[in-house]
């Protein structure tokens, strides 16, 4: 059918009314806001959802805590103490994920953003890059991913059989592991690790680099000169001597409660590689590949007490036997004589 | 000839509406002028700016946020319902994670062990706080339109009153009062599922109806002065406007004669939003009305009656008289103050001091 053009001109009009209509409707409605990206300011320094930070996790006794402190020794990181609450948090926000709350699930991220990030920021000095360290935290890395689009992650590897040997030796507390059986903690420790490493798979790796401990304490330069390349920071000499700088402004801050207080206050050193090997029942080292099969999956042998786990820096066997000369003692301001009444609770 | 043009303007109308539909149903995305503006919200130790147009541009420790409150069943969802009549107020439905998260905060609080622990790892009280004061902002700012004064209803959210007036100060509260005895019929005949409340015991509901409410009233009491409000029930509905203007005038917002009529903005904007899920939406869309103060008489087990001022002690203390089947609500008893053991120490002393003269 042919237009003519008095019908072409009518459409250009209704077009043109259209069009003026729904600008006089944008002025005069309501508009949906687009929501501000969560953010806080502590220490005078704002930091949001979008602001890089890290997430240092594992299974406990896996070298968290050594990892966080060197990272801590370097100006422009902070990580500081476990704060406790950040795995609680997550662990509650997938309840509440599960059994409907009356606010979507938008606001409710929102919100536990904005608490993270309170607890994150306010809980120790202000740093270029921000650091947390929760080991059970990394049981959340794909969610931590989500909301804090610009974070990165470290998930720490040890050999399951050393992990487990220290939290039974050292009873240390740690729900879900029954610290009266190797067997049942060493099976724990694989489920964990291998949650844990799916997910920093998914993550992927420009977002999430796996480091075993037995490297950190073997090759620390190596070991921290990738790690740092994969933070975006520049290399700095302190993190090698971390054992420097505790308690100094700057510096690695220590908790009297944490239960490897005590440890990293000493330089890196290799005691703590194969104290596990004499302490395995027999039956759970017969089973052992059936029972922990994350071990041959990160290149431990199941069947080796100990396996070889590489040759140390010259610096680090120094360390180790400077240690042994008792030249690194719990200082008295971090020990808690007073405090002894508490168990032997760790988390 | 004809047809084409009426063809035409066919075509022009239906395009017309479904621009208009759509836009209505989408929402507007706001002019471009105002992505000039940056988004942030801060807050002076740790919390919240939003820049938004007609609305509170800062959102943070001073803002005067309205908590509503009390024992569920006792008329919590119609006042916020009337409130949220109000033009300048939104309250909204339940979060039903702020409580939550309030129970969280108290039981890290709880244990003298943590507290130490937290304290150590640099997680003080008022770093917590902080934290906790930017997750409930972000709730309540967040779930549901802008407002001039926010406002949150969340029944059991005030077994934290005193906490939640001290990490916002210039907040006011709410406290729904209402007697224990309809509280708890209506609680056990609509089967409303409160954890730790037995639905088949009048006796064991009312006993603890009566700790809940004792725990809130006392920090209602205990709170800054003028900070918190009770409010019965039975007076809201026998007297709605005159409950109102107490309140209104409490909050420090002008009258709207919009709030004795909430019925009529159910669902529509700058009106009252009610929820699918929660269980007083099918009573709170009538006008406010006193059908359902004496409901409960006749289903009060008759142990547990002649046991009433034993086993509910906060009745006689908000002036409900526990043996009357029912009260007369018009003429309500008076609400006694918290005891306050120091003042009865002082009035032993000047009794016995004036036997002595």
């Amino acid at each position: 059918m042919r237009m003519s053009p008095r019908q072409w001109l009518l459409i250009l009009l209704t077009l043109c009314g259209l069009y003026t209509l729904t600008q006089f409707f944008r002025m005069v409605q309501p508009c949906n806001l687009e929501k501000p990206v969560v953010s806080v300011v502590v220490h005078g320094q704002r930091v949001g959802a979008n602001t890089s930070l890290v997430f240092v996790g594992g299974v406990p006794r896996s070298g968290t805590t050594l990892m966080r402190v060197m990272l801590d020794a370097h100006p422009g990181v902070r990580c500081g103490e476990e704060t406790r609450v950040v795995p609680r948090m997550l662990s509650q926000r997938n309840t509440w994920a599960r059994e409907a709350m009356g606010v979507s699930m938008e606001v409710l991220d929102r919100a536990v953003t904005a608490f993270l990030l309170g607890v994150i920021a306010g809980h120790g000095e202000p740093a270029p890059l921000l650091c947390n360290k929760d080991p059970f935290s990394l049981k959340s890395t794909l969610y931590l991913a989500k909301i804090f689009p610009n974070s990165k992650f470290l998930l720490m590897l040890r050999d399951g059989r050393a992990s487990v040997h220290s939290m039974i030796s050292r009873h240390v507390t740690i729900g879900g592991f029954d610290l009266s059986s190797y067997r049942d903690c060493l099976e724990k420790w694989s489920r964990t690790t291998n949650t844990m490493l799916a997910q920093c798979t998914q993550v992927g790796r420009e977002r999430c680099m796996a480091v075993k401990y037995e490297q950190l304490v073997l090759q620390p330069r190596t070991t921290l000169k990738k790690v740092l390349a994969f933070l975006g920071q520049p290399w700095h000499e302190a993190v090698l001597h971390h054992e420097d700088t505790i308690g100094q402004p700057g510096g690695p801050s220590l908790s009297r409660m944490e239960r490897s207080t005590d440890q990293v206050i000493r330089p890196v050193n290799l005691d703590a590689l194969s104290r596990w090997v004499d302490y395995i029942p027999p039956d759970v080292k017969r089973d052992m590949e059936a029972i922990a099969p994350m071990l041959r999956k990160l290149g431990y042998d199941p069947m080796a007490n100990p396996p070889n786990y590489g040759h140390p820096d010259p610096q680090v066997f120094n360390n180790t036997q400077r240690v042994h000369l008792g030249d690194y003692r719990t200082p008295v301001h971090l020990k808690i004589k007073s405090l002894a009444s508490f168990d032997k609770d760790g988390h | 000839m004809r047809n084409p043009r009426l063809n035409m303007f066919l075509v022009g109308v239906i395009l017309c509406s479904v621009s208009l539909l759509y836009l209505g149903l989408s929402g507007i995305e706001c002019p471009p002028k105002n992505s000039g503006h940056r988004y942030s919200w801060v807050d002076p130790h740790l919390g919240h700016i939003n820049q938004s147009q007609a609305f509170p541009i800062y959102y943070g420790e001073d803002t005067p946020l309205i908590f509503i409150g009390g024992f569920p069943r006792s008329g919590t969802t119609l006042m916020r319902a009337m409130l949220d009549a109000h033009n300048a107020v939104r309250c909204g439905e339940e979060t039903r994670v702020i409580p939550r998260l309030l129970a969280m905060r108290a039981t890290w609080s709880r244990s003298a062990r943590e507290r130490v622990r937290l304290d150590e790892a640099g997680v003080t009280d008022q770093v917590l706080d902080s934290a906790v004061r930017a997750f409930l902002l972000e709730v309540i700012v967040g779930h549901g339109e802008p407002a001039l004064r926010l406002c949150n209803k969340d029944p059991f959210a005030l077994k934290s009153l005193s906490y939640l007036a001290s990490i916002f100060p210039k907040a006011k509260f709410v406290l729904m009062l209402r007697d224990g005895r309809a509280t708890v019929h209506s609680m056990i005949s609509r089967k409303v599922t409160i954890s730790g409340f037995d639905l088949t015991s009048y006796r064991d509901c009312l006993t603890k109806w009566s700790r809940a409410v004792e725990g809130m009233y006392s920090q209602c009491q205990g709170s800054p002065e003028g900070s918190c409000l009770p409010v019965r029930y039975e007076q809201l509905v026998l007297h709605p406007e005159e409950e109102m203007r107490k309140l209104l005038h409490f909050l420090g917002l002008p009258w709207d004669q919009a709030v004795l009529h909430h019925e009529e903005l159910i669902g529509k904007a700058g009106g009252v939003s009610l929820s699918k899920v929660e269980r007083s939406t099918d009573q709170v869309m009538n006008p406010v009305n006193t059908d359902a103060l004496s409901k409960w008489v006749g289903h009060i087990p008759s142990d547990v009656m002649k046991e009433m001022s034993d086993i509910a002690p906060m009745l006689a203390r908000l002036g409900y008289d526990p043996r009357a089947n029912p009260p007369d609500y018009t003429q309500p008893g008076p609400l006694l103050q918290s005891f306050n053991y120091t003042q009865l120490i002082i009035n032993l002393g000047i009794r016995f001091k004036r036997s002595m003269e």
